[in-house]
C-alpha cells in the first residue's frame, strides 16, 4: 500500500470525525490548511504512540474526542474503549486500573492476575487525571512510559499504545499534576468550545457515537479480554476481531480504518522523514534558550537569575526550570507525524513552529513577573498555550535574523568536532556558547 | 562519541557576500586605526587627563597626531564618524577636547580630499582647535557649532563653519580664510598674522591682531574699526 | 497582468524562502498606480495598476516575487515590531527635527534594511525590480545606494558623495540601528528638504513600496510597542513627543486609552497618562489565586497497600477482596478535606498622593511617586478591587483632586497625574467619605512628609485601623515625627526612600504581602 493511501485513510478518519462526531472550529493553520488542533493532535498522538493531555472546560468533548480517535484509529468498538477508561477520582486503586487477583484462585491459594481492559488495550484513556492521587498518576505514567504493566509479579508488555488524559481546569477536588509527571506528556491541547452555532449542532445530533458501536465485535472482544489466554494470543485474536470491525465500519459508514500492520507501516514511513537544516537549527536554538545559564552552567529551578545578566532578552530569563530531554523527542515525533500527514517530504520549520507550542506549554514553569505581565493580554488560547506560542514566536524571530550564521556555526562545529583546526563561529545567542561547550572550547 | 553536528556536515553557507560587507569591514578597520591613533596621542601627551592650550603643547600634540594619521588612508566621512565616536564612550574611553581637536585637524590636513565636509550639528560636544595648520588647497566645511581656537594657526586653507564658534577664533593664523555664518566669541584673531575672518553674525570681542582682516556681516571691522581687545559694542 | 493564480503559484516558494511567516496569502487589487503594494493588518495587497506600468519590462511573477520579498522582509526583519518602528522614528527625528521628514527617513531606512537583508540572504528579483521602476529624486539616490552596496548595475546615476556616505552604514547590524539611522538621516536630510519643496510645487509622489504607517500593526502590537518604548529608558518628554507625532495615526487605527481594546476610543489620547500606564504595566504582580481552606476533619482519600504492622482500622475490606495479606490488602489514606474558604476578596485602595511644589511634576519629568501610585492602582484593579485617589497639594485652599472609588483606569491616572505645585496640607474631612464608601480599604500615602498640618494627619491616622503604607521621600524632621508618632500602630508601615526609583518596588512588595495575607 502506498504512502498516499495510508495518508488518505488517516485523512478519511479525520474528516469523518469532524463531520459526524466531534464538531468544532479549525484553529490551527499549517501550510495554508486549517485544522482543529484537538482533533489533529489526537490523531498524531494515536499514530505516534504518544501521550496527550487534554484540558478544557467540563463537557467540551475532551474525553469523547479521544474516544473517537482511539476507536477509529485502532478499530476498537467504542464501548470497549468506554469500558477500559480509567476515571480520575481519589478512590481509584491499582486493582481497578491495572489488574486484580483471580479471586477464585486466590481462595484456593493460587496467585493469578486478571488484567484490566485498561492495561490490555492499546488505547488508554484516563478521564480527569488530575483528580487521581499522585501515586496513581505516577503508576499510570510509569506504565505508559515503558508499556509494562506489573501486578503480583506478573507482567504484560504493550507493544503498541497511546495515552489520552483529560483534565479540567483547577477547581475544588482536583490535585495538580506535578512537574515530573506532566513532563511525560508529549503534548497539551485544549478542547475548546465550538461556538454557539456549532454547539447547537452538537445538541441536535445527540448520541451520535452509537454509529461506532458493533455489539457483535464488542462481545467477542470482551470475551477475549476476560479470558485466561496469554496476552500475546489475546492480541492476535483481538486484531482479527478489530479487522472485522474495520470491515463493518467500511460497509456501514464508508470509512476506511487502519489495522496493526498499516499503523506499523505508517510509523516506519514517518520515522524516515528527516528534519531539514532550518528545522534542525531552530530546534537547537529553542532548546538552548530553555536550558542555558551563563552563570550557573545550566538552567535550574532552584537558582535565580542575576540582575543585569547579558542574556536578559532570552527565554532563559523568563523561565524557572530547565527543559527536559523529553521535549526534543516530542517535538521531533510530532512534527514528523504532522509532516507525513500533510504529505511533505521532509520536516521543515513550519511544522516545528506549529507543533512546538503544544509540546512546550505544560513543560515550562514561567517566572511570576513574566506571568503577571502577560496575564491580561488578549489571546485566543488558554494561557499556557498562549505563552508557549509567544515564546516560540520570539525565538523564531531571533532565528530569522541569524539562521545562516547559526547553520554555519553548526557546520563549523561539525568540522571542529572531527578534529579540524578551525575557530568556532561566535555569536551572541546562548546556542553559540553551547556549541563551544560541546567542542570543549568554552571560556 | 557521535558528532552532535553531523546533520550539518554538508552545509555550505548560502549568504552572499555583497559589497556592503567589505565596505563595512574596511570602514571598521579605518575607524579602529583612527581611534588607536587618538588613544596613542592621549597616552603620550595627556598626563592625568589635563591638557592646557599652550604653544608648545599644541605643537607637540600635532606632531604626534601627524605621525599617526600619515600611516593610513581615510576619507572625510571617517573623520566625521570619528567626531561622533568621541561623543559616546562606547569605543573611546574619554574625550579631551583639546587633543581631540588637534587630532581631527591633523586628519583633515592629511586626507586626500581637497574639500572636507563635516556634518556635526548633532554633536553634543563642541570641538576646539579645529582647523589647526589648515594648509593651502584644503577646504573644510563644518555644519554645526565649534568651540574655542577655531582655525588656530591656519596656513592658507579655507574653513567654513555653518554655525557658531567660540573664543580665540583664528588665533595665530598665518593665512587663509575662516567663514563663520553665525556668531563668534571673544579674543577673535588673537596674534593673527594674516588671512581673513568673515563672520555672518556678531563678533563678541577682538583679540590682539598683528595682521589680517576681520569682517562682521560683510563689513570690515578690522583694521578699519580697530578696537581694544574685549571691548563689547 | 497580475492574477490570483500567479500569487498562488509563487506564494509557497516565497513563504519557504522567508521561513514561513505567519501572514495570509497576499491579495491582488486595483489600487493606486504608483503604489506597488500595501500592507494592512498583515495582509499584503499587490496593485495590478502598478504592474501595468512596467509589464513590458518585467515578468509578472518576478514583480510579484520582488514585492513579496520586500513586504515580508518588513514583517520578519525590519522593523518587525512597532517598538522598533518608534525607536527608528525617534532617532531619525533627533537629526531631522521634523515629524514628516523623520517618518520619511525612518521609512526609507527600513526599506533599505529590508531590501538589503533580502538580497544578501535570499535569491530575489528585487534588484531587477528597482532597475525597472520609475523613481523620484530620493528613490533614485536609494537605488544608487543599492547599486553600490549590492554590487549590481541598476542603471542609476550616482551622487558620489551622498552615496559614499550612505554606503558605509551597517544596515544589517540590528544592534547599531539607532546610530545607523541617525547617520542615514543626516545624509538624507538635504534630499528630503528638496523633495518637500518639489512636492509643494508639483504635488507629492507616493512611495512605490507603500508607506510605513500603523496599518501594518494590530492594536495589541501597538500597545506592546508603546509599552516597550516607555520602558526603554526614554524620558517622559521624548515619549510624549513621539506619541504626539503619531497621535493622529493612532486615533485612525482605533487605539484608545485602554490600549486599543475598543474601550475609551472616544476619550482623547493623553500622552502623559499613556506613558505612566505603559510603565506601570511592567511592574506587575500576579492575580491572586482562588483560596482553599482546610475543613479540619479527615476524609478517606486514596488507597495504599497495607503492610504488616500497620493498623487494621483503616483497611478497605472491599478493595482488599476480604483478604488481609500483604500485596492484596489496601488501606485508606485519610486527608483533611478542603473547601473554598470564606472568600476574602482584595479590599479596595485609597491612594493619597502629594503633588505639592516639592514633588516632581509628572507631566514634565518622570515622577516615581506617580509611578508607584500607578503600580498600586493597577495591582488592585487587576485583582478586581477599586481605587480612589486623593491628590493633594494645599487642599484647604483648593489644591486637591478627589476621585471616588472606580475601576476606570484612565480616570485614576488622570487624577494621579494632576499636579498642583502649591503648599502641602491635607483636608482630612475629605477622606471620611472615601473611608466610608468601602469596607476597610487599604491606604497608600506617597509624600515627602513636608505636610503643614502633619499633627492633624497623625491624629487622624491613629484613629483608623485600615492597613496603611506610607512611602516618603528623603529624611526630614517631619518624617521623623511621623514615624515616632505612628511607631506603635501595627497597621501602619513606613518606607523611607532614598532612591525614588525604589518607590514602585516598595509599593508592590507591600501589596504582595497584603495579597498573600488574603489567600
Amino acid at each position: 500500500m502506498t504512502q498516499n493511501h495510508y495518508r488518505e485513510k488517516i485523512w478519511g478518519i479525520y474528516d469523518f470525525i469532524k463531520e459526524n462526531l466531534y464538531f468544532n472550529r479549525p484553529d490551527l493553520e499549517v501550510k495554508g490548511e486549517k485544522f482543529n488542533s484537538a482533533l489533529i493532535f489526537s490523531l498524531l498522538t494515536g499514530i505516534s504512540r504518544g501521550k496527550e493531555l487534554i484540558i478544557g472546560e467540563p463537557g467540551l468533548g475532551k474525553t469523547t474526542s479521544a474516544e473517537y480517535v482511539g476507536s477509529l484509529l485502532y478499530r476498537i468498538p467504542i464501548s470497549i474503549i468506554w469500558g477500559a477508561e480509567v476515571s480520575g477520582h481519589p478512590e481509584q486503586t491499582e486493582e481497578k486500573i491495572i489488574g486484580r487477583p483471580d479471586l477464585g484462585k486466590l481462595n484456593r491459594g493460587k496467585e493469578e492476575v486478571v488484567w484490566s481492559n485498561f492495561a490490555q488495550i492499546p488505547v488508554k484513556i484516563v478521564d480527569e487525571i488530575n483528580r487521581l492521587p499522585e501515586t496513581k498518576q505516577s503508576m499510570i505514567l510509569d506504565g505508559v512510559d515503558r508499556g509494562n504493566w506489573e501486578y503480583l509479579n506478573e507482567m504484560i508488555i504493550n507493544e503498541e499504545y497511546c495515552l489520552f488524559a483529560t483534565a479540567n481546569y483547577q477547581d475544588r477536588g482536583t490535585n495538580t499534576i506535578i512537574a515530573p509527571m506532566v513532563d511525560r506528556f508529549d503534548v497539551l491541547i485544549e478542547s475548546r468550545h465550538p461556538g454557539p452555532n456549532i454547539a447547537y449542532l452538537v445538541g441536535k445530533f445527540d448520541k451520535k457515537d452509537r454509529i461506532l458501536r458493533n455489539p457483535k465485535a464488542e462481545n467477542s472482544l470482551q470475551k477475549i479480554l476476560t479470558s485466561k489466554l496469554s496476552y500475546q494470543t489475546k492480541l492476535r485474536q483481538m486484531e482479527e476481531i478489530c479487522d472485522g470491525h474495520g470491515e463493518f465500519l467500511k460497509k456501514k459508514l464508508g470509512i476506511e480504518t487502519v489495522g496493526l500492520r498499516d499503523r506499523k507501516a505508517i510509523r516506519a514511513e514517518i520515522g524516515k522523514l528527516e528534519l531539514d537544516l532550518d528545522a534542525n537549527a531552530f530546534t537547537r536554538m529553542l532548546l538552548a534558550e530553555l536550558s542555558f545559564c551563563y552563570k550557573y552552567g545550566q538552567k535550574r529551578s532552584v537558582e535565580n537569575c542575576e540582575e543585569g545578566c547579558h542574556f536578559t532578552g532570552y527565554l532563559c530569563r523568563d523561565i524557572r526550570n530547565c527543559a527536559s530531554n523529553r521535549l526534543p523527542t516530542s517535538i521531533k515525533t510530532y512534527s514528523q507525524a504532522l509532516a507525513w500527514l500533510i504529505g511533505d517530504a521532509e520536516v521543515d520549520v513550519e511544522h516545528i513552529k506549529a507543533i512546538t507550542p503544544y509540546t512546550l506549554a505544560h513543560r515550562i514553569q514561567w517566572k511570576e513577573e513574566y506571568l503577571s505581565g502577560k496575564e491580561k493580554d488578549k489571546r485566543d488560547n488558554p494561557f499556557q498555550i498562549y505563552l508557549a506560542k509567544e515564546a516560540v514566536k520570539a525565538v523564531f524571530n531571533r532565528y530569522g535574523e541569524q539562521n545562516e550564521h547559526l547553520k554555519s556555526a553548526l557546520a563549523v562545529g561539525y568540522r571542529v568536532f572531527n578534529g579540524e583546526a578551525l575557530e568556532p563561529v561566535d555569536g551572541d545567542h546562548p546556542v553559540y556558547f553551547e556549541i563551544k561547550k560541546d567542542l570543549g572550547l568554552e571560556d | 562519541m557521535k558528532n552532535p553536528f553531523d546533520d550539518f556536515r554538508d552545509h555550505r553557507t548560502r549568504e552572499r557576500e555583497i559589497p556592503l560587507d567589505s565596505i563595512i569591514q574596511s570602514r571598521d578597520r579605518v575607524m579602529s586605526k583612527i581611534i588607536k591613533g587618538y588613544e596613542k596621542l592621549l597616552e603620550e601627551e595627556v598626563k592625568e587627563l589635563v591638557w592646557l592650550v599652550q604653544y608648545n603643547t599644541v605643537i607637540k600634540a600635532y606632531t604626534l597626531a601627524e605621525k599617526a594619521v600619515k600611516e593610513f588612508d581615510y576619507r572625510a566621512e571617517d573623520i566625521e564618524e570619528f567626531c561622533y565616536e568621541l561623543d559616546t564612550t562606547d569605543k573611546i574611553p574619554y574625550l579631551i577636547t583639546g587633543p581631540a581637536g588637534i587630532y581631527i585637524s591633523a586628519l583633515c590636513n592629511y586626507t586626500q580630499e581637497g574639500e572636507i565636509s563635516l556634518k556635526l550639528n548633532d554633536l553634543k560636544t563642541q570641538i576646539n582647535l579645529l582647523g589647526y595648520r589648515l594648509p593651502v588647497g584644503k577646504k573644510v566645511i563644518v555644519e554645526g557649532n565649534l568651540g574655542d581656537f577655531t582655525g588656530i594657526g591656519m596656513e592658507g586653507g579655507e574653513l567654513v563653519v555653518d554655525g557658531n564658534a567660540k573664543n580665540y577664533t583664528g588665533a595665530g593664523m598665518k593665512s587663509g580664510r575662516i567663514r563663520v555664518t553665525k556668531n563668534i566669541g571673544l579674543h577673535t584673531g588673537e596674534w593673527m598674522m594674516g588671512g581673513e575672518i568673515f563672520v555672518g553674525g556678531r563678533v563678541r570681542g577682538m583679540g590682539k591682531i598683528v595682521d589680517g582682516k576681520v569682517y562682521e556681516d560683510e563689513k570690515l571691522i578690522y583694521p578699519r574699526n580697530y578696537r581694544q581687545s574685549n571691548v563689547y559694542y | 497582468m497580475i492574477s490570483e493564480e500567479i500569487i498562488k503559484k509563487i506564494w509557497p516558494r516565497v513563504r519557504k524562502k522567508h521561513l514561513f511567516p505567519e501572514i495570509p496569502i497576499p491579495k491582488v487589487s486595483e489600487g493606486k498606480e504608483n503604489v506597488a503594494l500595501e500592507m494592512k493588518n498583515k495582509q499584503i495587497t499587490i496593485n495590478t495598476a502598478f504592474y501595468d506600468k512596467i509589464a513590458h519590462k518585467m515578468d509578472a511573477e518576478e514583480v510579484v516575487e520582488a514585492l513579496l520579498d520586500h513586504g515580508i522582509s518588513h514583517y520578519t526583519y525590519c522593523p518587525w515590531d512597532f517598538h522598533t518602528h518608534l525607536r527608528l522614528f525617534t532617532e531619525a527625528k533627533r537629526v531631522v527635527k521634523d515629524k514628516e521628514r523623520a517618518k520619511r527617513s525612518a521609512g526609507l531606512f527600513m526599506d533599505v534594511v529590508a531590501d538589503t537583508y533580502c538580497v544578501k540572504g535570499k535569491k530575489t528579483p528585487l534588484p531587477e525590480f528597482y532597475k525597472q521602476i520609475d523613481k523620484g529624486k530620493v528613490d533614485e539616490v536609494i537605488t544608487c545606494l543599492y547599486q553600490r552596496i549590492w554590487g549590481v548595475d541598476l542603471c542609476a546615476k550616482e551622487d558620489e558623495e551622498v552615496v559614499r556616505r550612505l554606503a558605509r552604514i551597517p544596515y544589517l547590524d540590528k544592534k547599531q540601528w539607532d546610530k545607523s539611522i541617525q547617520k542615514f538621516a543626516r545624509v538624507i536630510k538635504v534630499l528630503l528638504e528638496v523633495e518637500e519643496e518639489e512636492n509643494r510645487q508639483e504635488g507629492s509622489q507616493a512611495n512605490p513600496m507603500g508607506d510605513h504607517g500603523l496599518d501594518g500593526y494590530t492594536l495589541e502590537e501597538i500597545d506592546q510597542g508603546l509599552r516597550n518604548f516607555a520602558n526603554q529608558n526614554v524620558g517622559l518628554k521624548e515619549f510624549k513627543e513621539t506619541f504626539e507625532d503619531f497621535k493622529e495615526e493612532l486615533k485612525e487605527v482605533g487605539y484608545g486609552m485602554e490600549g486599543g481594546m475598543g474601550r475609551g476610543e472616544g476619550t482623547p489620547l493623553d500622552a502623559d497618562l499613556i506613558y505612566y500606564m505603559k510603565l506601570a504595566e511592567s511592574y506587575s504582580i500576579p492575580i491572586k489565586k482562588v483560596p482553599m481552606e482546610k475543613r479540619g476533619f479527615l476524609n478517606p482519600h486514596s488507597h495504599s497497600p497495607w503492610e504488616i504492622g500497620r493498623p487494621f482500622q483503616d483497611v478497605d475490606v472491599w478493595t482488599s477482596f476480604g483478604k488481609i495479606m500483604p500485596g492484596i490488602t489496601q488501606t485508606w489514606n485519610k486527608i483533611e478535606g478542603s473547601t473554598f474558604g470564606e472568600r476574602e476578596s482584595i479590599p479596595d485602595c485609597i491612594i493619597i498622593i502629594d503633588s505639592s511644589g516639592s514633588m516632581t511634576n509628572p507631566r514634565k519629568n518622570l515622577s516615581y511617586a506617580v509611578l508607584g501610585a500607578a503600580c498600586a492602582s493597577d495591582a488592585y484593579l487587576r485583582n478586581d478591587g477599586q481605587v480612589a485617589v486623593y491628590n493633594f497639594s494645599d487642599a484647604p485652599m483648593g489644591g486637591k483632586a478627589i476621585l471616588e472609588f472606580t475601576s476606570e483606569r484612565a480616570k485614576i491616572y488622570q487624577i494621579l497625574c494632576k499636579y498642583f505645585g502649591g503648599g502641602t496640607a491635607l483636608n482630612l474631612n475629605e477622606l471620611d467619605p472615601l473611608l466610608e464608601a468601602s469596607l476597610k480599604p487599604d491606604i497608600f500615602i506617597i509624600t515627602d512628609m513636608k505636610i503643614t498640618n502633619l499633627g492633624k494627619v497623625i491624629g487622624y491616622l491613629n484613629n483608623i485601623d485600615n492597613r496603611i503604607t506610607a512611602v516618603y521621600i528623603g529624611e526630614n524632621t517631619y518624617a521623623l515625627r511621623f514615624r515616632e508618632a505612628m511607631a506603635k500602630k501595627k497597621n501602619i508601615s513606613f518606607y523611607n526612600v532614598t532612591k525614588k526609583e525604589d518607590i514602585p518596588k516598595i509599593v508592590l512588595g507591600k501589596i504582595k504581602e497584603y495579597f498573600q495575607g488574603n489567600l
